[in-house]
């Protein structure tokens, strides 16, 4: 176990003071392996001082961490939830999901193929087993057998390759469909077997199928007020835009869900969900605005969950047009984010400083060797005399946290070096259709993908459909396609570096912050995974939330 | 008088007609449709063509709007085109919830609100009316969302009397009901009180200048007398419009409301509908709102005709 361990904890952070709840998602997880192993105080200890850390940090890492392992789930029970948007437009069909309330009651009412754990690797879920062949050109998954749908029905392949199919073809109006792209067809082997053959070798292709819109329906499924899923919980009433109740599933096929019932609705004003969490309306809220964190941490009973996930903000400069076709005007633009600012005063630390490249360091293929690019307005200066452009329009609207702020922030940095940005504020309702990838400079937000390549190939890849920047790089292109086909780890590396750095130098896009999911929780509700994909644990909690006391 | 209904029928249909024109230009205007916001942020070229397929937004305005119009007369208010669902689903319980929300407050509001009116109008002058007067004029002045969330602060967030929001499971007690509900009735009951209150004490000191008035008190009448036999009746028409024009407001105006106490009305599902460019619920929502007004003033018409013999006698 040392040997295996042993390079990782040296990436330890052994300055200061220490504890289990603030080491990263990948340490946590060694750590609670060992644990579950059967570790005991003395051997842990040893472990941990042997690569460098003190006696008494870890010490203090094993207790905090059996505090935080200690409790077992209870049964029973009930938490009401509300998310931050809802709407008429609510819906349980997986292949359009919309937002992340549909998302939370997607995973409450049925199963993936896969699932992530914290380090956003797929498990097995409703496939007991999954492969592929030496060249990742096809994948065979074994489905479970025995798990029943709602309405009593057995689950089989045919379902199985029928909510795929979804996802395929002219016809398809699934919003995930570039993300099954890679997939040429999906044959039945027999009635617990399919198989999924790629147009090309796709390494991660298996982990796609753990996002919220690949869920298993059942076959010919039409009726989406109460569609029949394998899902911990059966659904007891919907109504779009009020709420939806979920009641324990008694046949589920695995262990769970702990909790009886789950309301889940959102409350779309921010002052008033928070509110609701304090006066013990509401169990979990997400989205919670940095400005309301502290009133939440200072009341006794709920506490702040917060960590870091790949989402991001990120000004767009389109690569096609001017000014953005102007690489001094570029450089100029990203050495005038004062990030270490936006992520102190703006997102009042519920956040990281980005470096112009969505590969954050939750992605096991982040490159950490790139330098982090800092504000410089000396440097700045020089590139914008070079590129000479003195003003510049950019469209803003608040699609994501603090964004309007880090460009206000800009334009006033830009001011001090004499160039005139014109901030143009615009609605959120509409600003996806008539702004996003039109106007030259504009705003986006980001969701963090699972693995580095999918987020890469959905938004900077030069024929990405969402390329936001218009930044087409051949080289970068070729890298994107090869990778997909490397499961050397050493190979690997080097690629997703060249990439990065190819992002961070050359495209348009400039990402001063990674963002925090950042939720309020009751302090009696316990068991919140921590999948770093989405708000709350990435929408995995109903199958293992459990209420204390 | 029933020809003066029916007329007021006949111009009603007119005007919801003309409304779901103007509303339908106006959805048509914004910019983006249904499709576009459904897929947001990830929309294709194809998959927008997909589901305006499957929508019927590929046909032309003109077309979707007779279809419309064809289903509507039919008593079919159609499907939600953003979530499939069928409009009258969406609506049902969120009309019994407006109309749960508008009465409470009427029913509590309206008889304090005219009793203050009338009890300042009777001692106009005096300090009780400074006071009433201070405090109407100042509730008026204020935001409602201001109130709301003082409210909910003191209320539900320190004190823990009440619940933040006004959300329901649907299986309450009417205790519980009553509870959930106080906070959003007591805000709503100052903003809509204070306009009657003013409009009562108006109405009622105008006609106490009146020379029939003065007649009565030449006469010895009591005050008291003078005023609820004498001065309200005449006052009626205006005091019945004026809470006929809030009950409305109750219907149809209260977004802000409904959003702080997260509380599922027909208000925030019209502005919903908006900004998803959900047509059909737009509609719907609009001629609901629309009909309300209509019968609401008709109502308040006909009872300050009945108040009043001089209207009666018009024709």
């Amino acid at each position: 176990m040392k040997e295996q361990t042993n390079s990782k904890i040296s990436s330890f952070d052994v300055n200061g003071e220490i504890g289990y709840t603030n080491l990263s998602v990948g340490e946590k997880k060694l750590i609670k392996d060992a644990m579950h192993r059967g570790m005991t105080r003395r051997e842990f200890v040893t472990w941990l001082t042997a690569t460098g850390i003190t006696l008494a940090s870890a010490g203090s890492i094993f207790s905090s961490a059996t505090t935080a392992m200690a409790a077992t789930p209870k049964r029973g029970g009930k938490i009401k939830y509300a998310a931050s948007a809802h709407g008429p437009m609510d819906t349980l069909d997986p292949v359009i999901l919309p937002a992340g309330i549909d998302y939370t009651r997607a995973r409450a009412h049925y199963n993936c193929l896969v699932q992530f754990d914290e380090n956003l690797k797929p498990h097995p879920e409703l496939a007991e087993e999954f492969s592929s062949n030496a060249d990742a050109t096809e994948y065979t998954f074994k489905i479970r057998k025995g798990v029943v749908f709602h309405d009593g029905s057995k689950l089989t392949a045919d379902d199985v390759i029928w909510s795929m199919r979804r996802h395929m073809g002219k016809d398809s109006k699934s919003v995930a469909k570039p993300l099954m792209a890679s997939a040429r067809e999906w044959k039945k082997v027999d009635s617990h077997t399919v198989k999924a053959i790629l147009r090309g070798p796709d390494a991660d292709f298996a982990t796609v199928l753990g996002l919220f819109q690949f869920k298993i329906a059942k076959k010919d499924t039409t009726n989406w007020q109460n569609p029949p899923g394998t899902g911990p919980f059966t659904l007891k009433e919907f109504k779009p835009g009020i709420r939806s109740v979920h009641e324990r599933n008694k046949n589920y096929w695995r262990e769970g869900p702990y909790l009886d019932v789950i309301e889940i609705t959102a409350i779309t004003d921010s002052v008033a969900r928070v509110n609701a969490v304090l006066s013990g309306d509401m169990q979990l809220i997400d989205a919670v605005d940095p400005k309301a964190v502290k009133q939440i941490e200072s009341t006794p009973g709920v506490h702040i969950l917060s960590y870091p996930t790949g989402t991001y903000i990120a000004i767009c400069m389109l690569r096609d047009m001017a000014p953005g076709n102007n690489d001094d005007f570029i450089m100029a633009m990203k050495l005038l984010q004062r990030r270490e600012r936006i992520v102190r005063s703006i997102l009042k630390n519920h956040g990281t400083v980005g470096n112009d490249q969505p590969i954050n360091s939750i992605y096991p293929d982040h490159c950490d060797t790139l330098p982090q690019r800092k504000f410089d307005p000396d440097k700045a200066k020089f590139h914008l005399k070079k590129s000479g452009i003195t003003r510049a329009e950019i469209h803003v609207a608040e699609v994501g946290t603090g964004i309007t702020d880090t460009v206000l922030m800009a334009q006033s940095e830009a001011s001090k070096i004499g160039l005139k940005l014109d901030v143009k504020r615009v609605p959120t309702d509409g600003y996806w259709g008539s702004v996003w990838m039109k106007t030259p400079i504009n705003v986006v937000r980001w969701f963090g993908r699972p693995t580095a390549n999918m987020m890469m190939s959905v938004a900077y890849a030069p024929d990405a459909k969402w390329n936001d920047t218009k930044w087409k790089n051949k080289r970068f292109g070729e890298l994107l396609k090869e990778s997909r086909a490397v499961k050397d780890p050493v190979k690997r590396k080097e690629m997703y570096c060249e990439m990065q750095t190819l992002i961070h130098n050359d495209s348009g896009i400039i990402i001063p912050a990674h963002i925090n999911v950042v939720a309020g929780i009751s302090d009696k509700v316990k068991g919140i995974p921590n999948v770093p994909l989405g708000q709350l644990g990435g929408h995995e909690w109903p199958e293992f939330a459990w209420l204390e006391g | 008088m029933k020809v003066m209904i029916l007329q007021r029928i006949g111009i009603g249909f007119i005007t919801l007609l003309v409304v779901s024109v103007l509303i339908f230009v106006g959805t048509e205007i914004l910019p983006g449709d249904v499709a576009e916001i459904i897929l947001g942020q990830s929309a294709t070229p194809e998959s927008l063509a997909a589901l305006r397929a499957e929508l019927g937004l590929n046909k032309p305005a003109v077309v979707r709007y007779f279809e419309w119009l064809g289903d509507m007369i039919r008593f079919d208010l159609g499907i939600s085109k953003a979530g499939g669902t069928t409009i009258e689903e969406l609506i049902k319980s969120r009309l019994s919830n407006t109309f749960l929300l508008g009465g409470m407050v009427a029913m509590i509001a309206v008889p304090i609100a005219v009793i203050l009116g009338l009890l300042a109008a009777m001692y106009a002058g005096t300090w009780f009316d400074r006071i009433v007067t201070f405090c109407s004029l100042s509730l008026v002045s204020v935001p409602e969302f201001f109130i709301a969330t003082l409210c909910v602060l003191v209320f539900s967030v320190q004190l823990h009397w009440l619940p933040a929001t006004a959300y329901m499971s649907g299986d309450e007690t009417f205790f519980q009901l009553s509870r959930a509900l106080f906070l959003p009735v007591i805000t709503l009951g100052f903003v809509v009180s204070a306009q009657m209150i003013r409009m009562t004490r108006a109405g009622i000191l105008n006609v106490l200048h009146s020379p029939y008035i003065e007649m009565a008190i030449l006469k010895g009448v009591p005050r008291a007398r003078i005023i609820l036999r004498h001065a309200l009746f005449n006052t009626i028409g205006p005091i019945v419009n004026i809470i006929a024009l809030n009950l409305a407001y109750l219907v149809s105006g209260v977004v802000i409301i409904e959003t702080i106490f997260a509380y599922p009305g027909l208000a925030k599902l019209m502005v919903d509908g908006v900004q998803t460019r959900d047509f059909p619920l737009v509609q719907a929502c609009a001629m609901i709102f629309c009909s309300t007004y209509v019968v609401l003033i008709l109502l308040a018409d006909i009872a300050s005709i009945l108040s009043n013999p001089r209207l009666r006698q018009r024709k």
